[in-house]
């Protein structure tokens, strides 16, 4: 076994214009272990393998493979050289079977470019018992699992021959079944010779799966060390650079009338699958309730029917006491803010300038932004308005006619998130605010966050409408986030979303990630006990006038 | 904004000199056709009031185009909404008579209602059939151009005349001459200062640029798509027509004239494509192009030049702007990102020769 199997030295990327993504990095694969790397978003592991893999060029540094110098110009070469990765978004045909999608791009041929089916079948299905991958060749990928069509991805690479498989978050898109089946998997290629890198950010997957870890933090290498007798706590370190719990200094909550709430929200999609089942839910003036759950499990059916940008098929939604099941963004949106998920999809337009993107609602709802004429924006308005954003978010930007995407993420998050808390709103939607955020970003957003909440003792109950408190005053918020860090740090509730319901109510202090995580996972089902405090608080807020069920 | 602008002068003039050296190639007097392209068409009197009279259905499609195109509406229906246009006014000519004061701006009217509802008819398909405008528009053209020919081959056709054409419109709809500049240059600009007006300044114009930008933020921000669409459709449909109904209404002719309007839908789609679907480039962009036609003309006349060499140079002229404008800013993209890669290789090394193994180096931002 080769300890210097694969070589990285120095590697630095640039992604045009200004982004240091790669920070010289140094990175040795010893030949047939499994070696992770571990990171927070952003921290260039899948830069580095996607540089590896001949995906993206390299602005400089070496890569060697046994001791001799490489350089992939395309993925092909690179599995033509033993390394296959696969990605987090499948590369399949959904209508082919599981043999075509293996065979595809690499078809066994014959004379006159006949398919030699007979000997590549059996060859599929050797690898198939060989490495335990229990796939029927002849099934349509589109009929298949999310974790069979993962494992269809690594049996394409194997039938190509490669020693290395580089896995990028695979664990993202799979239950906690299919994670565990991965792994087994996994360890088999292993057993077998194949060398693994595992790209993750989740600690104890690395922990259980791992020979090697190593850590990322900011485009550099942090450490590689041995997974011998490491805790969490040791890598979470590395990872985030200081001990991670940083406490936010959170007075406690007090809560005041009801701001938000659900009630009894379904929603099926268009592929006919319910992805709400039933979901109520109240949030009350100074408080932060956080939703957690793995991605998928209605979070985005849910933040879309609160936004409007869904119509709500059953089930109601209430704003400061004001029915706005079936009422437009707009008017939604002068009771509301709402910090999207994805703030290049839905928070921004990149192309356009500081200004654009922060009077974004604004206009509409800002008099002051107005010039004589109440159809015309005063462009100087708009620009002290920015200005003003800029200096009170601490933004750091060269002026307010740069377009947002010259901004750095953490940055570009700032203006997001200030245009939103400029809003005289009681009801804040926070969806992921951090996401994807540097972390002094991140401290500066919690902040914002909990100040929003605000600790004033019972503010000035000023519902309606047309809310005259100051910004300060005590808003209600609702954080779906999928750190559960963050949820620990901030929320002064947190429910549990699984599979469209809202499984448990449970309050920080007296709870623990792993009560929450099993949640999370289904491993425990929702218990009656929990669920008194949400309905006591819905109850409480139900005009009798608005009893009337909705259904489209 | 300035840095826009010089990129587009270089692509400009990068493709003048590319035309020189096409026209060389082809044994032509190279300078001299020059010179009496631009002589023709901006060191006259005369020359400019011909420059000016031909930027007017220019200017209007143009701002067709870049309406539709900046908001994310694929409006390529300007040929159909320009005939159609042109073919209401025509009708509302023959068919009232009054005094000019009254009838000139309800001729306006009618060429901005006829071409709103031509663009609004592939609206309405949108919204009601989810069909994709850039289709709809297009096909729309087709039957645009039959139906006009139709009428002017049939139920309107002049029956003194041999070839298909209308009779000729009430001198009321006529638009006053002041020695050779047309009434019709001015409210054209009058259209695009109200053009400007809402595309830079008001809160619709807001909406339809973010629109155009990111459809998403634009619904989540609570802008409401589906009437802004809409909106656009007509916007931009209502120009075309205006185009339309000013050749009825300016000009000599004051007829529907088989053929009418040759390419200055078309022109206007590549005029606010170069222009990046701003408002002010889209002007300029028209008087540039207006002034390569009409100079072409006395160029034919001059150096034996044909004046389809307009087209070729027009052409020329899309390819290098645009081409300027994407490659000017990769490489410069680019360019930063090298120089960032070599300052960080720089900045380690210096750390290293220093101290080994110092962990926390020269940071990134």
């Amino acid at each position: 076994m080769d300890d210097h199997f694969i070589e990285m030295r120095s590697l630095i990327k640039v992604y045009p214009p200004d982004t240091l993504a790669l920070d010289h990095v140094d990175l040795t694969i010893k030949e047939g272990e499994i070696h992770s790397l571990i990171g927070e978003n952003g921290a260039g592991k899948s830069t580095l393998m996607k540089v590896l893999y001949g995906m993206i060029p390299a602005s400089s540094g070496e890569i060697s493979l046994r001791g001799r110098r490489v350089r992939y110009a395309s993925p092909r070469e690179a599995v033509a050289a033993g390394i296959g990765m696969v990605h987090q978004e499948f590369m399949l045909v959904p209508s082919y079977t599981i043999y075509e999608n293996v065979i595809l791009g690499a078809e066994p041929v014959g004379r006159l470019g006949a398919l030699r089916n007979a000997e590549a079948r059996r060859r599929v299905q050797s690898l198939i018992d060989r490495y335990g991958l229990n796939l029927n060749i002849d099934d349509r990928v589109r009929d298949t699992s999310v974790g069979a069509q993962q494992k269809v991805e690594i049996l394409k690479l194997l039938y190509r021959d490669v020693d290395v498989l580089i896995m990028d978050e695979p664990t993202a898109v799979l239950t906690p079944q299919e994670t565990g089946e991965l792994f087994r998997r996994l360890h088999d290629l292993n057993a077998a010779g194949k060398t693994i890198i595992f790209i993750s950010h989740k600690l104890d997957e690395v922990l259980e799966l791992s020979d090697t870890i190593t850590v990322m933090r900011r485009g550099r290498h942090v450490a590689t060390l041995e997974n011998r007798g490491l805790g969490k706590a040791d890598l979470a370190r590395a990872m985030v650079g200081r001990d991670v719990v940083f406490s936010v200094d959170k007075p406690p909550a007090h809560c005041g009338d009801v701001v938000f709430e659900a009630r009894d929200l379904s929603y099926m999609d268009a592929g006919g699958r319910l992805r709400l089942d039933g979901v109520s839910l109240a949030v009350r003036r100074g408080e932060i309730v956080g939703i957690a759950g793995v991605e998928g499990n209605g979070q985005f059916e849910l933040v879309q029917l609160v936004t409007g940008l869904a119509p709500v098929q059953s089930g109601e939604v209430k704003i400061c006491g004001r029915d706005v099941t079936g009422v437009p963004v707009i008017e939604r949106r002068k009771l509301m803010c709402y910090v999207p998920q994805d703030r290049k999809a839905s928070g921004s337009a990149q192309k356009m300038s500081l200004v654009d993107n922060a009077i974004m609602t604004h206009h509409r709802l800002n008099p002051r932004l107005e010039s004589g004429w109440r159809m015309l924006l005063g462009p100087g308005k708009c620009r002290r308005f920015a200005q003003n954003l800029v200096d009170t978010f601490g933004v750091l930007a060269p002026n307010v006619d740069t377009p947002i995407s010259s901004l750095s993420g953490g940055n570009q998050q700032k203006v997001v998130v200030g245009r939103e808390f400029l809003f005289d709103a009681d009801f804040v939607l926070l969806d992921q605010p951090t996401r994807g955020v540097d972390v002094g970003s991140v401290e500066f957003i919690q902040r914002e966050i909990i100040r929003k909440r605000g600790s004033t003792e019972g503010a000035t109950a000023n519902m309606g409408e047309n809310a005259t408190a100051a910004a300060a005053a005590a808003a209600g918020c609702l954080l779906i986030s999928a750190d559960l860090d963050e949820l620990f740090s901030l929320a002064d509730r947190i429910l549990v979303m699984h599979r469209g319901r809202i499984v448990a109510d449970l309050a920080p202090p007296d709870t623990t990630r792993e009560e929450v995580g099993e949640y999370m996972l289904g491993v425990r089902e929702s218990q009656s006990q929990h669920w008194p405090r949400a309905q006591a608080a819905s109850a409480s807020a139900s005009d009798p006038g608005g009893e009337e069920a909705r259904a489209k | 904004m300035s840095k826009n602008a010089l990129t587009a002068l270089a692509g400009v003039g990068v493709a003048l000199l590319a035309g020189l050296v096409i026209l060389w190639a082809q044994g032509y007097p190279a300078l001299p056709s020059y010179a009496a392209l631009f002589s023709y068409s901006l060191f006259s009197k005369f020359a400019i009031v011909s420059t000016l009279n031909k930027a007017t259905p220019l200017v209007l499609t143009g701002l067709s185009a870049a309406v539709g195109f900046g908001s994310n509406c694929v409006n390529l229906g300007q040929p159909g909404q320009f005939l159609i246009g042109a073919m209401a006014v025509a009708g509302f000519g023959i068919a009232c008579d009054l005094p000019a004061p009254v009838m000139i701006p309800l001729a306006i009217m009618v060429a901005l209602a006829a071409g709103a509802l031509w663009a609004g008819i592939a609206a309405g398909f949108r919204r009601r059939f989810n069909m994709d405008e850039f289709i709809t528009t297009l096909m729309l053209n087709f039957i645009a151009d039959y139906f006009t020919l139709y009428l002017i081959s049939g139920p309107m056709w002049d029956r003194a005349t041999y070839s298909p054409m209308t009779k000729m419109t009430n001198p009321g709809s006529w638009l006053p001459m002041w020695d050779g500049l047309s009434a019709a240059f001015v409210v054209s600009c009058v259209a695009f200062v109200i053009t400007w007006v809402i595309w830079d300044r008001s809160k619709l114009g807001y909406e339809w640029r973010v629109m155009g930008q990111n459809s998403v933020f634009a619904r989540v921000g609570g802008c409401p798509s589906e009437a802004n669409f809409t909106r656009a459709m007509l916007l931009s449909g209502a120009l075309a027509g205006l185009a339309g109904g000013l050749m009825i209404m300016g000009g000599m002719q004051h007829r529907f004239v088989k053929g009418m309007g040759a390419n200055y839908a078309w022109d206007g789609v590549m005029i606010a494509i170069v222009a990046a679907n701003g408002m002010v480039p889209t002007g300029l962009y028209a008087l540039f192009f207006a002034a390569i036609q009409t100079g072409a003309m006395g160029m034919e006349l001059e150096t034996a030049v044909p004046s389809e060499f307009a087209l070729v140079l027009q052409a020329i002229i899309v390819l290098f702007v645009v081409a300027s404008r994407e490659s000017t800013r990769l490489l410069i993209n680019n360019l930063a990102a090298n120089l960032r890669a070599r300052a960080a290789a720089v900045g380690a090394a210096r750390e290293r020769g220093r101290g080994e193994g110092g962990e926390r180096g020269a940071s990134g931002h």
